[in-house]
Order: structure tokens, then C-alpha cells, then sequence
């Protein structure tokens, strides 16, 4: 239940971060476990540091030293961004620096209701959980009968089933349900077709209009669902990459060779002459290998209905000539509509 | 929320084309620029957001002024126009200045007899000697670089935190301190600023920019506060008031000195007066010269309107705190019971050195919450991050900075956006220990 609100202590039941020099481990706080042959057995977490005792983690407090059989760690609170560095990953995940442009993008605060496809591990759910609690809502859905089911009994477990519904639902073959129609505020996609659900999203999104945002790591998915966005009728589309690298701070003593003596005579003549003193410096190191690309964050805003009709409506006189951006064999047929325009 | 009209007193976002400027609506029938024109806003208010306006010249010749009209939906020259025939390539396409058969002078007489940006455009097109061999794709270039020209059409939009982040850092970087919109979306989710809890701001500069992200991010049923500290005698609060928050949300943010909020907690009480802050603000001043942008130089958003209606309300602040006991007064008590407390999150963003900062304000904040600090350049984080690395007392201690790029996205024509910004910032992240 640890996600729901802050502690200050730790309670059966509670997950929480294990932090050990740079590693983070989540660990479910139960006294006791199943073994393999199905006996309730002492709960033993297996770090680098030696082992821990789980049961002694109950009524320790957050932010607190833990005691390990060699060595110690801290226990934190998790929060949406530790979840991420810690959750079991039953697929790909987004990570915080795409998840925070995600939460920005799509204008979210507390009280909006937001439609997330797929859930997959639920790393960007439970962001979306925590900016639109208390009063608003969260619909996840996920066409994988096992990963929905699973997410909705993690957000059972960590207290937040009352801000989110998951559900099992082939979004693109069948939309977000009749319920769902006109409640959204924003639709995030992040499936592998997302082109094909930008229908389902205008069907989901208020009257007063609506964020879309989709994440795709292949441009060719950005392509498609740009020009079918704009055939919809959304504007201020745009399309984005997000990176964040982390520096390795270290103090650094470099060596510093001195040539100037070279200009007076008399000194001796060394060919190789040991650097003469060092400078000391604070650095921070660009990591050598670091990722290169997640994926391209496409958002766009559907405006109110009342903008959109319009928006609509011309768009059908000139479904021709967006045909014609999908496929070019379509040119000769889309310049006999501009004849008719004129 | 629920009101979508556009109301005198609120802050509106005028968006042409690419082009998007927040404007304080003060008066039903003022006047704003917007690039080189000016526009008077008679009309506007009742509206729905999201409305298009159509510019319409004032006086006929060569007038900047122009009045609007409520429209139906912005003309897309591509549309209106239509390619009827191009070109394969530009082999027959000669640059040499006389392609286009009319001359200065006529255009410019076209330019103020013609109602329509697409009539003007189909005349020029009519009169180009190559526009018909340029290729299909040249044309849409031409047509989108004369729609820039002669679009006359402006949306009114609803000012949030996306708008005025991209808006601010747009007009100019260092009014926000340099802090990107990927930068504040994660200085956000790092200090998991949420409905619930109390949550301790520092920010030296960004015209509201952060206690904006961070109170929106609260949302208006938070239950705690937050705490808004400045060295200066009044807080920025550009961003924040363009929010439009309902004071009841705005309530929420505590706006305090950090000299005179730090000496209630410490001294119990308020034993300072109005002079006493700002003799220590000048006393800062003075030692920090010019590295430290101070309230005297209210940063404007290029228009004298806003920053009129900034003054007035400064002044009438200034008045109310001689006659009874200011605001700023039980704010300071406020914020002292809330520090007293302790907090759940700490954000830093100084142009001062942040490590006193941080090293003074971390005690407020309770084990195993979050803190981020937040620096144009790296050297100053990585001399706290070595501080605290050998202290030991915060744990995840990350130093991180990001990289963007935006795309066109064109049928065989998508690439990285030709102009990109290439400084985001820096933040150092981590946790408090007990
Ligand atoms: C990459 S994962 C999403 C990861 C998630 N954003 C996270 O941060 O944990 C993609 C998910 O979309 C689901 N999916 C794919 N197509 C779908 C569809 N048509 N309807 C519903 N879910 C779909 C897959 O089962 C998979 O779990």
C-alpha cells in the first residue's frame, strides 16, 4: 500500500526500494514466503551485500539505515520513479524522461481523466495514477489477457485501484467501449499500430477537446498516424525525442607538464621529463555508451467539437488529396478534385 | 476549468501560425502586438477558446492595425489555391529575380486592396513565369513560405503549462533560468509532486515558472501547500498568474521570503519589519553584482500591458501592507508551521551557488523524500554532488542532463527540425536520508 500515500514507517504489505551503493531492488514487505514445495518459509532477500531479513524491515523508518549481513543499504518509499527502475518488466517499459514529457504534453493535472493503450508493465500508469489523483482517473487497457489482470492486481496491492480501471480490450479492433465516449481529456497510445486507434481517440475525448499523445520507436509509425491525426482533425501536431544522460562525477587529479622552462638556457636538456605537478578538478564524464533512442513522442490536440465539425467536414472534401500523401498513385485522381474546387 | 469563454482579466494565448504569445486581457477593447501587427482585441471576449479570428486591416494603406473578425476556420492556402500542374524538377527554374512578373509597387497595391491572402497569392502565382515548373513540393514551400507572409488569422487558446513553459523559454531562455520544457516535465516527476503532501520550493528566478509547474501539478483539492521561496523583497510571478488559477488553488502556494520565512522558524517570531527585508535584499545585491537578476527589473513578456498590470498589483500590495498586517506577514507564519513540520519534497532552482541553499533548506525535508536542484551549467551541481557524496546523508544521488529534438513529419520529406536547442540545463536528483 506504500504508493497510495506518504509514510513515514514501513507496514507488512508495503513495497519498498532497497538502496544499496547505486543499486535499487523493490522488495514486497512479507514476513514470511512460499517455497517451492509450497510451505510458508522465512522471507530472505538476497543482495551483494548479504542477505535481509524482510520481517525487519516492518516499523522501520523511511529513508532509514537496514542492516545486512555484510554491509548496510537505505529503504526509500517508492515512488513512480523509482517503480520504473525496479518493476518486474513483463514487457518494454517507458522510462521517467519520456514519462515526465508525457505527463506535461498531454496538459494532465489532478482531476483528468486519461485513456492509456497498452498497459504493459504499468511503468507509465502509475504516473499517470499519481497527476491525476485524486479526483481523476486513469483507463488502461491492454489486449494481453494476462498482463491486464496482472496490472489491475498490482494496483490492488499498492492502493491505487480506486484511481485506475484496467482492462482486457483489443483497443484497436474494438475502441475504448461506448462508456468511455466523449470522457477523455488525453489518449496515450503506446502499441504498435497507433495510427489505428487516432479514430477510437477522437470517439474517447471530451466535447471541449483533447491531448493525443502516441510513443513509437519506428518513424515510419510516426508518419502514418501524423497524417492520420491531421486527417481527423487535430492541429498542433508535432513530433519529439527526449534523452537524458547521467554524468559520472569524480574529482580528477591530472598531471600538468611544464614546457616553458625550456626558453632559458643552462637548464638540463631531458627528453622525457616527468609532468611537474597536478591540478585537481571536479568532472563530470559523459557516459561512453549511453541509449541513443527510445522512442519519437507524437502529440497533438483535438480542438472542441465545435471547431472540429468544421474541421471535419473540409477534410472529407479533401479525403481525396490525403489519400494522395499516403500514396502517390493517387495524384492524377486528387488533381481532378482541385478542378472541380475551382 | 468548466468555463471555456474567454474572460477581461485573464490571461489568453494568441497563437498565429507557429507563433504563440500570452497576453493579459485587462480590458475588453486593448490593443497587443503580436510580431509587427497590432491587434485590437475588441470582439473577443464571450468567445469560446479555441476560436479563429480573422485580421482585418484598419485603414487601408500599408496599416499595421487591424480589428477582428470571428471566423469559421483558418484558410490553408494549399487548399484554397490547389497545385494544378508542377514540375518533375528544377532543372528549368532559373533564380534570377525576374520570374515574378509584377512589380514592387504592384504587389504592394494588391497587397491593400485584396480581402484574401489566397487572392493576393493566386495573383502572384498567376504572374511567375516558373511556379508551374517548380516541383510539387517546391510549390507547398512556396505557398507555406506566402502563408507565413499574408496568413491573417489568429486563434485565442487557454493558457497552461505546456503553453506558457514553451512560450517564456521561447521569447527568452533566461527569463526561465534556461529551464527547458523536458527539464521542468522532470523536475516534476523527480520531486513526485503530487495532490498529496507539503512541498518546499527555492527559486531565485524563472518569472513563476516552477511554483507554476508545481502547483498545477498539486492541483486545486491539494491538501498541503507550497511553499514558494525568494531572496527577493516580492516573488516573480508571471507564469504563476497566467495560469489562471481560482484563488482558492492559488491560496495553496505560499510566496515567502526566504530570509524572513527562515528567521520565523528559527526566532519563533516575527521580529523583523517590511525595511529589515529589504535592507538584506540589498545587502545581497550588493555582493552578488550582476549575477543575481533582481525584482526591479520585472521581466516583461515584450508587452508594456502586461507589465503595467504586474506594477499595479505590486503597488497595491505595497499599500495594503503599511495600512494593516500584510499578507506576506501570515504567509511567513504559515510557511514557518508548514517547514516546521517538515516537507515531502524540495525543489532548488538559485542562481546563487546551490549548495548553502540546499545544505540549509534539506533540513526541512523528511527522510527518504525526494530533492532536485536544478543549474544552468554542470560545475556548481558537480561540486555539491561531490559534498554530498562524501557526507553520505542523501541516497540515488544522479547528475543528469537531457537532449530534445523535434521533427518535421512530411511524407518523404521527415528530418530533425533544422534549429534545435541544445541547452537544457542540468539537475542533480536524490533522496534524503535519516
Ligand atoms: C510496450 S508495451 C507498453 C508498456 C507501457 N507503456 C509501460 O510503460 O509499461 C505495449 C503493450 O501494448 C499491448 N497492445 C498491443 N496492441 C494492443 C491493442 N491493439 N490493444 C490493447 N493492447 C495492445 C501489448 O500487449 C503490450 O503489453
Amino acid at each position: 500500500m506504500s504508493f497510495k500515500n506518504y509514510k513515514e514507517k514501513i507496514d507488512e504489505g508495503d513495497t519498498v526500494i532497497l538502496y544499496l551503493s547505486n543499486n535499487l531492488h523493490a522488495i514486497e514487505v512479507r514476513p514470511e514466503i512460499k517455497n517451492k514445495k509450497g510451505d510458508m518459509v522465512e522471507n530472505v532477500y538476497q543482495t551483494t551485500f548479504g542477505a535481509l531479513k524482510v520481517r525487519n524491515l516492518i516499523g522501520s523508518e523511511y529513508g532509514s539505515r537496514v542492516e545486512l549481513s555484510k554491509g548496510w543499504g537505505h529503504v526509500l518509499q517508492p515512488t513512480p520513479e523509482l517503480w520504473s527502475l525496479t518493476l518486474p518488466h513483463r514487457t518494454q517499459i517507458i522510462y521517467t524522461p519520456d514519462i515526465s514529457m508525457i505527463l506535461l504534453q498531454l496538459d494532465l493535472v489532478p482531476g483528468s481523466i486519461v485513456v492509456e493503450a497498452g498497459t504493459g508493465s504499468g511503468s507509465l500508469t502509475h504516473a499517470l495514477i499519481r497527476r491525476v489523483r485524486p479526483h481523476g482517473h486513469v483507463y488502461t487497457f491492454d489486449f494481453h489477457d494476462h498482463r491486464a489482470k496482472v496490472a489491475q492486481e498490482e494496483f490492488e496491492e499498492h492502493g491505487l485501484a480506486e484511481f485506475v480501471t484496467a482492462q482486457h480490450r483489443d483497443v484497436l479492433a474494438e475502441g475504448f467501449g461506448a462508456d468511455l465516449n466523449g470522457k477523455a481529456d488525453a489518449v496515450f497510445l503506446d502499441l504498435p499500430k497507433p495510427w489505428a486507434g487516432v479514430t477510437h481517440a477522437v470517439n474517447a475525448i471530451k466535447d471541449d477537446g483533447g491531448r493525443f499523445c502516441s510513443f513509437s520507436p519506428c518513424i515510419e509509425q510516426v508518419q502514418r498516424t501524423c497524417s492520420t491525426l491531421a486527417q481527423n482533425g487535430f492541429q498542433d501536431i508535432s513530433t519529439m525525442e527526449v534523452l537524458q544522460s547521467e554524468l559520472k562525477v569524480s574529482r580528477r587529479t591530472i598531471p600538468v607538464r611544464d614546457l616553458s622552462f625550456l626558453k632559458h638556457k643552462g637548464s638540463e636538456n631531458p627528453v622525457e621529463e616527468k609532468p611537474s605537478s597536478d591540478k585537481s578538478y571536479v568532472v563530470g564524464a559523459w557516459p561512453a555508451s549511453t541509449p541513443g533512442h527510445t522512442g519519437y513522442l507524437t502529440l497533438a490536440t483535438l480542438p472542441p467539437s465545435f471547431v472540429r465539425r468544421k474541421t471535419k467536414s473540409a477534410n472529407s472534401e479533401n479525403s481525396n488529396e490525403n489519400t494522395n500523401v499516403e500514396d502517390k498513385s493517387n495524384s492524377e485522381e486528387a488533381m481532378a478534385v482541385d478542378e472541380n474546387n475551382l | 476549468m468548466g468555463d471555456n469563454t474567454i474572460k477581461v482579466g485573464e490571461y489568453i494565448v494568441i497563437q498565429k501560425q507557429n507563433y504563440k504569445k500570452l497576453h493579459k486581457l485587462n480590458k475588453p477593447n486593448s490593443s497587443v502586438t503580436v510580431g509587427k501587427d497590432s491587434l485590437n482585441l475588441n470582439g473577443i471576449v464571450g468567445c469560446k477558446f479555441y476560436s479563429t479570428f480573422k485580421m482585418i486591416s484598419r485603414s487601408s494603406k500599408r496599416s499595421k492595425e487591424y480589428d477582428l473578425e470571428l471566423t469559421e476556420e483558418a484558410a490553408n492556402l494549399i487548399d484554397e489555391i490547389g497545385l494544378k500542374v508542377s514540375g518533375t524538377d528544377n532543372r528549368n527554374i532559373y533564380d534570377d529575380g525576374r520570374s515574378q512578373k509584377l512589380s514592387a509597387t504592384e504587389i504592394s497595391d494588391l497587397k491593400s486592396d485584396s480581402t484574401k491572402a489566397s487572392d493576393i497569392v493566386e495573383t502572384l502565382i498567376t504572374n511567375s513565369k516558373t511556379f508551374h515548373n517548380k516541383t510539387e513540393f517546391s510549390q507547398e514551400k512556396y505557398l507555406k513560405k506566402k502563408e507565413k507572409k499574408y496568413f491573417e488569422f489568429i486563434q485565442i487558446l487557454r493558457p497552461n503549462l505546456r503553453i506558457i513553459t514553451e512560450t517564456l523559454y521561447k521569447l527568452d531562455p533566461s527569463k526561465v533560468q534556461g529551464i527547458r520544457i523536458d527539464t521542468l516535465s522532470q523536475i516534476i516527476t523527480l520531486s513526485n509532486i503530487s495532490s498529496e503532501g507539503n512541498h518546499l520550493l527555492y527559486d531565485s528566478g524563472s518569472n513563476g515558472l516552477l511554483a507554476a509547474a508545481l502547483l498545477s501539478a498539486m492541483g486545486s483539492e491539494a491538501k498541503g501547500k507550497l511553499i514558494h521561496m525568494h531572496p527577493g523583497n516580492m516573488s516573480q510571478k508571471q507564469a504563476l498568474l497566467a495560469m489562471n488559477f481560482d484563488s482558492e488553488h492559488l491560496n495553496k502556494c505560499l510566496s515567502v521570503n526566504v530570509y524572513s520565512a527562515l528567521r520565523q522558524v528559527y526566532q519563533g517570531c516575527d521580529t523583523h519589519t517590511q525595511e529589515a527585508v529589504l535592507e538584506n535584499e540589498s545587502n545581497l545585491k550588493r555582493k552578488a553584482a550582476d549575477n543575481i537578476e533582481h525584482e526591479s527589473k520585472i521581466p516583461k513578456l515584450d508587452d508594456s500591458q502586461v507589465v503595467d498590470s504586474e506594477v499595479k498589483e505590486v503597488n497595491m500590495d505595497d499599500s495594503q501592507s503599511i495600512k494593516k498586517k500584510p499578507k506576506w506577514h501570515f504567509d511567513n507564519i504559515a510557511a514557518a508551521e508548514v517547514l516546521t513540520n517538515k516537507v515531502d519534497s524540495l525543489v532548488i532552482a538559485s542562481k546563487e551557488d546551490p549548495q548553502n541553499i540546499f545544505l540549509e533548506l534539506v533540513q526541512f525535508v523528511k527522510p527518504g523524500r525526494p530533492f532536485v536542484i536544478y543549474y544552468s551549467v554542470a560545475e556548481p551541481l558537480q561540486n555539491l554532488y561531490m559534498t554530498l557524496k562524501s557526507s553520505s546523508n542523501v541516497a540515488a544521488l544522479k547528475l543528469t542532463c537531457n537532449w530534445m529534438r523535434n521533427y518535421q513529419i512530411l511524407h518523404e520529406r521527415t528530418h530533425p527540425e533544422v534549429m534545435m536547442n541544445g541547452s537544457s540545463g542540468f539537475l542533480l536528483t536524490g533522496y534524503v536520508l535519516k
